[in-house]
């Protein structure tokens, strides 16, 4: 029974970390472009969610009014800044990701202090579902459900749509867009705004779950790399497979073995690049 | 070549940055510090520069030479030079391992995996916590007694200059080498010299091997240096500075990882004095680099020596009568 | 290196090391306040000039001992209040004593005044016996019929110290100890270990982690409902900053273990409170008081002994009774750890706080130490 639960739990938080990983895959999968301020994103969804709560804003109202902010910021900021860097090599997309998180997470610190804050659940999903010994929170159980219908949308957005096609073409090859008359560098704003966009809303949906403080970037940002290295990169159905993947396996290390659920994580990933290195789904 | 490329006028400089970091700084430590990172970064310089691995994993050589001497100083009592030699060693073997099951892939996928060993063994050093001392580190990690001054900084000081010479020498000698020219070759076009016949993977995994020993030995130093050996060092945010300032000193040459391990540190150092947001001024300077200063500060450095040696050739031209 | 013994008129100089920035920098900030108030304080008191020295530990050991270092080569300081966490508070503690310096900390590891124990290094704060002491037992007697207890602790030698002197006293009473999980330092997510928890129907539910793990730990264990299925008790709090991070929503009815907190009737409260709210606007928590405390010791021990020379200050340090911040203190010579206080705390609900700091009653409060033999530490001569 508790292991039935523990999967459970893994398949919500893994739902959590496919939303924060999606969004790093595609623009890896886009633009080729390492990604080290994607928890830094998430970071701003989360806090800006924060905000809006605390100055009486509805939670309905907070959270998307949040992740567009976040996906306009990411918007400015590539077309200001990494837009003359995705021909460099990949040392300086990290030198300058690494910077920026860098300065959103200070900033984060000047605007809203040190300690961090609650986020309370929104109204009408307080309370909790008992299931035999068992609860599990109303709230959790909407994420799942809300990030199951969003991973619908996005598949459709993706492989269904022309702008779906668009993208995909571009990760096979940036010049054959460019070939079909295509504006390769909105298109890239475009996707860069979209991706962080879904950081900062995975960012906002875990605010009233793990509340907020100036460093969970960090631990967000490792999370979407193992993610994205074990789905393989620019895969959507990768990054779902092994965001619940991952999710199961830190929620089920907890009843086996708990000191060495963190260690799992990381030995699964370095056993899929070794043996299949582009990742579960990666495209060859 | 630009002249200050020159191995001689590089190992010239590094020798007067030991001589004359004394008479720049206040404190000893923070002298040793720079020396130490500097060896510590010029390894990795040996990776992303000349062999065109972007390894996030140095922090891992980083912390067992850190351990190495904690434990072999505490512990067993070991003399310095066998803890400095068995760290290199340690360092050397672990390195060849990470680097041999990392270099089968490439690109971002390289960066990842050696991203993964990095975490693996910061939980493999916290899980051990009987060997690591875990989370409170291994205390009490004497420094050698040099000359019968102990505890005196720039005692020690003099003690890392001397290793810190040796070790850039002998690291630009591996440059120099053909085995570096052929890391060089392998960086350029490695399909080519796969198909010259050079077992790409063999020279890789030894430049690994090389550059783990050097940051082992270096590891060793800095927890001689503090008198710790604390679990921060084998962390990912020590894989990270290490490779940040790499890249700011430039990888087109050894000597800017001196650069840009001593820019880094005595930032840092300055910066969090005056301000306690100085990570947003840290931020904001990576970014600078990485914009407008994209071969480092040797970048500027080698700008500034061309200007020069074309101004002079420009008045000689001028001299002899030649058209300006 | 004795050039800067303490002249008549020349100033006195204390150094901060703690976190100013990094994961720690909230603890930081409000200690690097408490520290200037004490210098402020004593400057009056003493009429001499009295200065602080930040120095940013970005929480991590070696940078921690190289600032430590270099105050004392270069700036000849040789008193120190900081060092939030115990691995930068081990470290830093040894380097003082081989610089002849003195530093006072509020770190919470045993080790400090146990076996790693030495001539230069006090600490102001309880150790992990008597925080569970002071918290556990109590709550075992108010909750008579609660006979099932289930711990989360983390994986380190703080955690275990916590987990060992909650095991005893459920061994000593009776307790049945229904499971416990451990997770790592760096861990966020705790669903996993609340299921585990869950599943083992405890009564009460004890968490011995701290900071933001504790927090993170709490709300989501609010968020399953536990809160209503259980009591649960934070056994090793940080204070005021950690109920404001919080809330008072997810506090009220939560058992907290405190060094200190605000409104305890004590002398020291009751002088320094409105002074604090009058210049920042805010009750002083523990990070600040903490801060303060220790540098006003080591500030006033220099006064008196006429030196900032470690021994001397120590000397005037060791066996030294004072009106503190939990009431009577004292700082036993044998180990140097400071005999104090440490209170079990209720959280209230929103309605009932009297302002803005209010989030909880003290429920009792009282001193549990192990004899410095059965600490471990043996003082070097």
């Amino acid at each position: 029974m508790i292991y039935l639960f523990q999967i459970l739990n893994g398949v919500g938080l893994g739902m959590l970390y496919f939303l924060l990983a999606v969004g790093l895959s595609v623009i890896f999968g886009l633009l080729q472009f390492v990604n080290f301020a994607h928890g830094a994103f998430y970071l701003l969804g989360a806090y800006l969610t924060y905000d809006l709560v605390s100055r009486g804003f509805d939670f309905w109202l907070a959270m998307p009014i949040a992740t567009l902010i976040v996906a306009g910021l990411a918007a400015l900021v590539e077309v200001l800044l990494l837009r003359r860097i995705y021909n460099l090599p990949h040392s300086f997309h990290i030198l300058v990701t690494v910077g920026l998180a860098l300065v959103v997470q200070e900033v984060t610190i000047i605007l809203w202090g040190p300690l961090g804050g609650s986020v309370p659940a929104p109204d009408g999903l307080q309370g909790v579902v008992i299931l035999g010994n068992f609860v599990y929170p109303e709230y959790r159980l909407f994420t799942i459900a809300f990030t199951a219908v969003l991973a619908g949308l996005l598949w459709w957005l993706l492989e269904g749509t022309r702008l779906g096609a668009i993208v995909r073409a571009g990760s096979e090859s940036h010049s054959n867009m460019a070939l079909l008359g295509y504006d390769t560098l909105r298109i890239n704003t475009a996707v860069f705004g979209f991706g962080a966009g879904l950081a900062g809303l995975a960012g906002a949906l875990a605010a009233p779950i793990r509340g907020v403080e100036p460093f969970m970037g960090a631990e967000a940002l490792a999370i979407a790399f193992v993610v994205v290295v074990i789905g393989g990169m620019g895969s959507y159905t990768g990054a779902l497979v092994a965001g619940i993947l991952v999710g199961v396996i830190q929620s089920l290390m907890t009843t086996l073995w708990p000191e060495g659920a963190r260690l799992m994580i990381y030995v699964a990933m370095a056993l899929v690049i070794a043996l299949r290195p582009r990742g579960l789904l990666g495209r060859a | 070549m630009n002249v200050v490329d020159r191995p001689l006028i590089q190992f010239g400089l590094a020798v007067a940055v030991a001589l004359a970091l004394p008479f720049c700084l206040s404190s000893g430590i923070l002298a040793s510090e720079v020396l130490i990172f500097a060896i510590v970064v010029a390894a990795c310089n040996l990776l992303l520069g000349y062999t065109g691995l972007l390894s996030f994993g140095q922090g891992i050589f980083f912390g067992l030479g850190t351990y190495f001497a904690g434990v072999g100083l505490t512990r067993y009592g070991l003399a310095v030079p066998v803890v400095l030699v068995g760290a290199t060693v340690i360092g050397a073997v672990v390195a060849a391992a990470v680097g041999w099951l990392s270099i089968r892939r490439q690109g971002v996928y390289f960066v990842m995996l050696t991203l993964a060993f990095s975490q693996l063994f910061y939980f493999l050093a916290y899980t051990f916590s009987d060997l690591t001392g875990g989370d409170n580190g291994i205390l009490d990690v004497p420094r050698p007694n040099i000359g019968g001054v102990l505890n005196d900084p720039w005692a020690y000081y003099i003690f890392v200059a001397v290793c810190f010479v040796v070790v850039f020498g002998l690291l630009l000698v591996v440059t120099q080498s053909t085995f570096g020219r052929t890391l060089l070759a392998i960086r350029e076009n490695e399909p080519r010299a796969a198909a010259i016949g050079f077992p790409t993977k063999v020279f890789k995994t030894q430049a690994f091997a090389i550059s783990g020993a050097v940051t082992a030995f270096g590891g060793a130093l800095h927890a001689m240096l503090i008198g710790v050996a604390p679990l921060s060092n084998i962390e990912y945010h020590t894989s990270e500075q290490i490779l940040i300032m790499t890249i700011i000193g430039g990888t087109s040459s050894l000597f800017g990882s001196v650069l840009g391990a001593g820019f880094f540190l005595l930032m840092a150092d300055a910066l969090s004095t005056i301000w306690p947001r100085w990570l947003l001024l840290l931020g904001l300077a990576l970014i600078v680099v990485a914009l407008f200063m994209q071969r480092g500060l040797w970048g500027l450095v080698e700008k500034a020596s061309a200007a020069l040696t074309s101004r002079k050739a420009a008045d000689k031209d001028a001299r002899e009568g030649g058209h300006v | 290196m004795s050039r800067r013994v303490l002249a008549a008129d020349d100033g006195l100089r204390i150094g901060v090391p703690v976190p100013i920035s990094g994961a720690y920098a909230a603890n930081g900030k409000y200690a690097t306040m408490g520290a200037q108030m004490a210098a402020e304080v004593v400057s009056k008191a003493s009429g001499k000039q009295v200065s602080t020295l930040d120095l940013d530990t970005e929480g991590k050991p070696a940078v921690a001992v190289r600032k430590v270092q270099d105050a004392m080569a270069q700036n000849g300081v040789k008193l120190f209040a900081g060092g939030i966490l115990s691995s930068e508070s081990l470290a830093m503690g040894k380097e003082v004593d081989r610089g002849q310096g003195v530093f006072m900390t509020t770190a919470g590891a045993d080790e400090i005044t146990g076996v790693d124990c030495n001539r230069a290094t006090f600490r102001w704060s309880v150790p992990t016996y008597g925080a569970i002491n002071q918290t556990v037992r109590p709550l075992i007697n108010l909750l008579p019929n609660a006979k099932k207890w289930y711990t989360i602790t983390p994986q380190y030698v703080f955690g275990e110290g916590l987990l060992k002197a909650a095991k005893d006293i459920f061994a000593e009473k009776g307790i049945q100890h229904v499971g416990n999980s451990y997770h790592s330092l760096t861990d966020k997510e705790f669903s996993g270990y609340l299921t585990n928890a869950m599943a083992a129907q405890p009564d009460v539910l004890l968490l011995l982690n701290f900071g933001s793990q504790s927090s993170d730990t709490l709300r989501q264990a609010i968020s399953f409902g536990m809160k209503k299925r259980m009591a649960i008790l934070v056994a090793w709090a940080s204070g005021l900053e950690q109920f404001e991070a919080l809330g008072a929503d997810v506090c009220e009815g939560i058992y907290f273990g405190a060094q200190y907190w605000h409104t305890a009737d004590t002398p020291f409260n009751r002088d320094i409170v409105p002074k604090v709210r009058e210049k920042y606007g805010s009750s002083p928590n523990y990070s600040f008081v903490g801060s303060y405390i220790c540098s006003k010791l080591l500030l006033d021990g220099a006064v008196k002994a006429g030196s900032t020379d470690g021994p001397a200050v120590a000397k005037a340090l060791e066996g030294l009774s004072y009106e503190g911040p939990t009431g009577r203190e004292e700082i036993r010579a044998a180990d140097h750890q400071v005999i104090k206080d440490y209170y079990l705390l209720k959280g209230k609900a929103k309605s009932a706080m009297k302002d803005k700091d209010d989030f909880a009653e003290i429920l009792s409060s009282g001193k549990s130490f192990l004899s410095p033999e059965q600490a471990g530490c043996k003082m070097p001569a």
